[in-house]
Parts: structure tokens; C-alpha cells; sequence
């Protein structure tokens, strides 16, 4: 369902939330001409348009000089004014911004300077900010989402101020609150998110992919799926204390999405060990993926300054 | 094994119910249970194995067993065990009749019989009970047994020659002195000193029938030489007192013990060391709640060292 209403119900801001902080515009002058450099491939003249022709509008009319290419005369204006005329077309280079964006209950959690609903803020909001330039439109794919249809809320690609403005409502609204297990369903997973975006993008673009890529499968064929139109961009969001459990003995922890309640003894050392094997694990078939399909990854961790961090990795 | 206060056996219901109160708070974990996006890689850490499960029972399970111990402990449990006695009951039984007069054994009967009582009684030990039984006519001197050695030999010294021989009720007396109302008695033993020729009163063998069916063996000492005779007074006739050393191997044997003669008195020691090869055990009841205290305190610390170190410290 492609809407501009913001969802309503089914967010909430979560309670330690502080925001990405500030964003100072001469970084973002500086990431700029990294976007530009990662998604020139995917405008006009490196790769197959989707539509036909080198454009699509029509700037002008003018005399034919020898040297013109004869497939563009206007057959129309020639035959009015009795000399051959061509048409000349602006070329397609406004560029459209898919940001998919994981609200998920698991993105509000966060051990060090910020929750990872945080660095998601701040990296969309960095992401929409550059999208918006030269003419372009930013469209959201937020999933995860209980309230909504299939779990995703869309933003219509929309350029300019109501473009950003629609994305700083949707981000206000906040992450999912969390859930228990077989109430209402599973909300929208990022492989349902992605294909959503796959037949919602028919032009050539750049997709930002921000999510914690955690408990979610299939996701790798609708992105490879999408690798082949657009330019894709994985930023996955973390924090430290997901990577190694501390020891504080006894433990009971819960899963925010699911609800799934475990008793822990965190003193033991075979169960850290395991446990930091395992989310290794997990985060290696996660990058490994993503390089398969050549896909850039970017990973942001809580305790990191997260924007110098993306600067770095972007370029 | 018994108890001597079972009423606080009834404090062992409150442990089903102390488990039961641990099931009820673990409902109340999901108030404080930490929100971990990783969760289910914890669960999956947890089905590996990676986890102690039964450490996590160790801490519970040593405090409910600390509290059962302390309950069985206030209990006052008792157990019956058999305490080997080495304290026997000797009974010397001396005759001093008018016999015992003749001079044929140096210096004269009695003062020989004094001589082996004493001796016999020199080589006891100090443990051991001795009574004394003196008769003539009939059973006259009589000390109970008792560990005072002095009070036997007094009613042994004081002993005059004179009178008739009453063998059987004086063993009968002794018997009923050893044994008394108890059916389980100490070891015991009696030892005739007598020249025989029983004249008064119950056959001696009737008496030495019943102390076997009592287990008290008679060892018997015949004194006297078959020549025996007796002067009444420096002018009187001259009586012939021969001793009846058949009567005495007949008490003997039927009553389990063995006879000797003046010449085998020195072997009258040897019937002590018979007695303490049969010695008997008597039932005693002997507090051990100091042992069910000491595991109570033992499982104490256990169940304190184990949840000190899986105890939650979160920071």
C-alpha cells in the first residue's frame, strides 16, 4: 500500500531515546560526492536505462548540424519548417532513494553512547538528506511494523523538502514496541520488504538497506534481485554487548520481537564462549553474503561515532 | 533409628513448599527480565549444550537439603546400638561351715578357701563386680556386687568356721543376686569354695540346672583331703569331715563351669578371662543430630559458595 500517511499506531518512540545527533552539512558535502561516485554506474550511460532512449523529456528543438545522430530528427517540426530539426532530450539523472528501513522492536537497544534506532535515524536521515539533492526523491520501506499490512509501511518516492519532511514524521514516530510471540502474526520481515521495494523501484536507483540483519532469512535472492537495477547500500546496525555476553552471573533476558523469555548463568565461561562463536557466526554469513553480491557493507556500532564511521566506510 | 521429637519432622512439608514457591517467583522473571535482541542466539547457545544445567539446580538443591537436615536434626534422631560390657559380675560363694574347721589343707580349710578368694580377687581388674555369699547353715554374710573390691574382702575375712553346709540356697541367693529381674544380664559367673557334703536345704545341682539355663557357669574349688578330721574342742571326739569332691564336679558340670581342687586353686584365674571371651552387648540409644547439623551447615555453605558465584551482579 503506497501512502504518504505517516502509521499512526504500531510505533512508539522508544524510552531511552536520544536521536542521531547533530549531522553537520559539511560532512554531508564531503559524503556526497561518495554517493555520487557509488551509484554513477546505475545512471545514464554505464548500464541499460529502463525506459527508451538516452531520455525521455524533451528540452529542445534545433537545426540539424551534420554530425547529429539522424534517429533523433523530429519528423514533425521538419516537415513545418522545411529544414531538418532534431530533438534534444534532457538526460535521466534525477536519482531515486529506496531507503528499507528495519523499526522492529530489536532496534531499540543500545549498551553504549546510542540505541541502534539511533544510528538508524541518523543514517536515513544522512541517506534522505543526499537523496533529495539535484532534483531527486526519497521513497521508505519501513517493515517490521505490527499495526501495518504485511508489517510495512511505504513512503512514496517524494522529492525536495516534502520528501525529507515525510521521512523526519515517519522517524519521529519511532521503533515497534515489543511483542509477544503469536500475537497478530509476524510483522513484515526484510525479505518481504525488499521484494516490496524491488516492484515499487521500475527506474534505476540507489536502495539503502538499514537493518540489524538479525533473525531474518531468504533476504539474500530479493537483494540480489535488486543488485541487479540498483546500487545497494547494507548498513547493518549493532551494538557491543549483542557480539559478547558480559559476566554478571544469573540472567534472564527476553527477546523484544518474540517474547521468548531465557534463564542464563552468564558466569559461565563455555556459555560466553559459545555464545560470541555463535554471533560471529551469524555476522560472517551476514557480510559474507552481502560481498557475494557485491553489495557495499556497512557496519555501525553503538559505540562508535557513527556518521565519521559511515564517512569512512562509504567511500 | 528413632526420633525424640518428631514434631518438627512435620517442618520437612515446608520443603515441597519452598520449591513450589521458587516455581511461583520464576513467573515473575518477565518483570525483570533484560530486553537482548540476541536472545535467540542465546537459546541456541543454551540447546548446544554450552550451559551447566546442573549447576544452575546445585545452589536450590544444597539449600533444601541444608533445611532437611537442619529439620531431621531438631528432630533429635537417635540410634539403638549394642555397647560391648566388660564389666562382669563375679559372685564368690563361701562356705564356712563347722568343716571348714579341719586342719588337713594348712593352715585350716577356711583360712585356704580365704586365701583363694583373695587371690582370685587380687588378679580381677578394677572393672570387674564382685559379691560374696558366706554360708553355713544358712546363707549369712551377704554383699552385693559391686566394683569396691575392700567391701568383698572385709565380708570374705570376717568369716568364723561353724554351723552346717546349705550349699544350694546360698547358690540360689548368689543367682538371684546376679542375674535379678533382667533378662539380658552382664556376664556373670559364680565361685564355690566349699569342701562339699551339701546337708541343708535345695540340692546344689537343682540350683546348678537353673544357673545354666541363666548362662552362669559355677566354678567350684573342693577343699579337704579324703582324711579330713575334725576335733571338737581338745578333749572331744575326733569327727571325720571328708569332702565330697564328686557333689562338686556335679555342680560343676551341670552348670557349665568347671571344678578345681586346693592344688588347681591357682587356675581359679583363668575363670575370668573365660567370662570376658563370652561378654555380652547391651542396647544404648545415642543422639546423632550433631551429624545431621554438621551436613546442614556443610550444605549451608555450598548452597552460599554456589549462588555467590552465579549470583546476577549486574552493573
Amino acid at each position: 500500500m503506497v501512502t504518504g500517511r505517516p502509521p499512526t499506531t504500531g510505533l512508539r518512540p522508544p524510552d531511552a531515546r536520544q536521536g542521531p545527533g547533530p549531522i553537520p552539512a559539511g560532512l554531508l558535502d564531503a559524503l556526497d560526492v561518495a554517493i555520487q561516485r557509488l551509484i554513477a554506474r546505475t545512471l545514464a550511460g554505464s548500464r541499460r536505462a529502463a525506459g527508451v532512449g538516452l531520455g525521455t523529456e524533451l528540452a529542445q528543438l534545433r537545426a540539424y548540424e551534420p554530425g547529429d545522430d539522424v534517429r533523433h530528427i523530429d519528423p514533425a517540426a521538419s516537415a513545418r519548417t522545411a529544414t531538418l530539426h532534431v530533438r534534444v532530450h534532457v538526460p535521466e539523472r534525477a536519482l531515486t532513494t529506496w531507503i528499507v528501513l528495519d523499526l522492529s522492536a530489536s532496534m531499540a537497544f543500545g549498551t553504549a553512547e546510542r540505541l541502534k534506532a539511533d544510528l538508524a535515524e541518523g543514517a536515513t536521515l544522512v541517506f534522505a538528506r543526499m537523496g533529495v539533492r539535484r532534483a531527486g526523491s526519497v521513497g521508505v520501506v519501513a517493515f517490521g511494523i505490527p499495526g501495518e499490512p504485511g508489517g510495512i509501511h511505504v513512503l512514496p518516492p517524494r522529492g525536495s523538502k516534502p520528501g525529507l519532511v515525510a521521512v523526519r514524521k515517519l522517524l519521529e514516530q519511532g521503533v515497534a514496541p515489543d511483542g509477544e510471540r503469536g500475537e497478530g502474526g509476524e510483522p513484515g520481515s526484510l525479505a518481504d520488504a525488499l521484494a516490496r521495494t524491488f516492484k515499487l523501484s521500475k527506474l534505476p536507483g540507489l536502495v539503502v538497506v538499514i537493518s540489524d540483519f538479525r533473525d531474518q532469512r531468504d533476504w539474500e535472492r530479493p537483494l540480489g534481485a535488486l543488485r541487479l537495477r540498483h546500487s545497494v547500500v547494507a548498513v547493518e546496525v549493532g551494538d557491543p554487548a549483542e557480539a559478547e555476553l558480559p559476566a554478571v552471573g544469573r540472567l534472564a533476558v527476553v527477546d523484544p520481537e518474540t517474547g521468548d523469555l531465557v534463564r542464563v548463568d552468564s558466569s559461565s565461561s563455555r556459555l560466553r564462549e559459545r555464545f560470541a562463536a555463535l554471533e560471529r557466526e551469524r555476522r560472517e554469513v551476514v557480510a559474507t553474503e552481502l560481498r557475494r553480491l557485491g553489495i557495499k557493507h556497512i557496519p555501525l556500532f553503538t559505540d562508535q561515532d557513527w556518521l565519521v564511521e559511515l564517512g569512512r566506510r562509504i567511500r | 533409628m528413632s526420633v525424640a521429637d518428631p514434631l518438627w519432622l512435620l517442618a520437612l512439608a515446608l520443603l515441597p513448599l519452598a520449591l513450589i514457591a521458587q516455581r511461583l517467583s520464576h513467573r515473575r522473571t518477565r518483570t525483570y527480565a533484560v530486553r537482548f535482541p540476541a536472545a535467540a542466539t542465546l537459546r541456541q547457545a543454551l540447546a548446544e549444550g554450552a550451559d551447566r544445567r546442573l549447576r544452575r539446580h546445585l545452589a536450590v538443591g544444597a539449600l533444601l537439603a541444608a533445611l532437611a537436615c537442619l529439620a531431621v536434626a531438631l528432630a533429635a534422631p537417635r540410634v539403638t546400638h549394642r555397647v560391648p560390657i566388660r564389666a562382669a559380675s563375679l559372685m564368690l560363694v563361701l562356705d564356712h561351715s563347722g568343716s571348714m574347721d579341719s586342719n588337713d589343707v594348712s593352715p585350716t580349710r577356711l583360712q585356704a578357701a580365704m586365701r583363694a578368694a583373695n587371690t582370685f580377687i587380687d588378679q580381677l581388674p578394677a572393672s570387674a563386680r564382685v559379691g560374696v555369699v558366706a554360708f553355713s547353715t544358712a546363707p549369712d554374710t551377704v554383699q552385693q556386687p559391686t566394683t569396691d573390691h575392700r567391701a568383698a574382702r572385709t565380708a570374705i575375712d570376717s568369716q568364723q568356721a561353724n554351723g552346717g553346709t546349705a550349699t544350694g540356697p546360698a547358690l540360689l541367693l548368689s543367682l538371684q543376686l546376679l542375674h535379678g529381674a533382667e533378662k539380658h544380664h552382664p556376664p556373670a559367673a559364680i565361685v564355690l569354695l566349699s569342701d562339699g557334703a551339701a546337708n541343708l536345704g535345695i540340692s546344689p545341682v537343682t540350683v546348678a540346672q537353673e544357673a545354666r539355663r541363666e548362662h552362669i557357669p559355677i566354678y567350684t574349688v573342693a577343699l579337704g583331703t579324703p582324711g579330713g578330721v575334725l576335733n571338737e574342742g581338745i578333749f572331744g571326739p575326733t569327727v571325720p569331715v571328708p569332702p565330697d569332691p564328686g557333689l562338686m564336679q556335679q555342680i560343676a558340670q551341670s552348670s557349665g563351669g568347671r571344678a578345681y581342687d586346693a592344688r588347681t586353686e591357682q587356675y581359679l584365674r583363668s575363670v575370668y578371662q573365660t567370662l570376658g571371651r563370652s561378654l555380652s552387648t547391651v542396647a544404648r540409644k545415642r543422639d546423632i543430630s550433631i551429624y545431621f547439623l554438621i551436613a546442614a551447615g556443610v550444605l549451608l555453605i555450598a548452597a552460599t559458595l554456589g549462588s555467590v558465584r552465579t549470583a546476577a551482579r549486574l552493573p
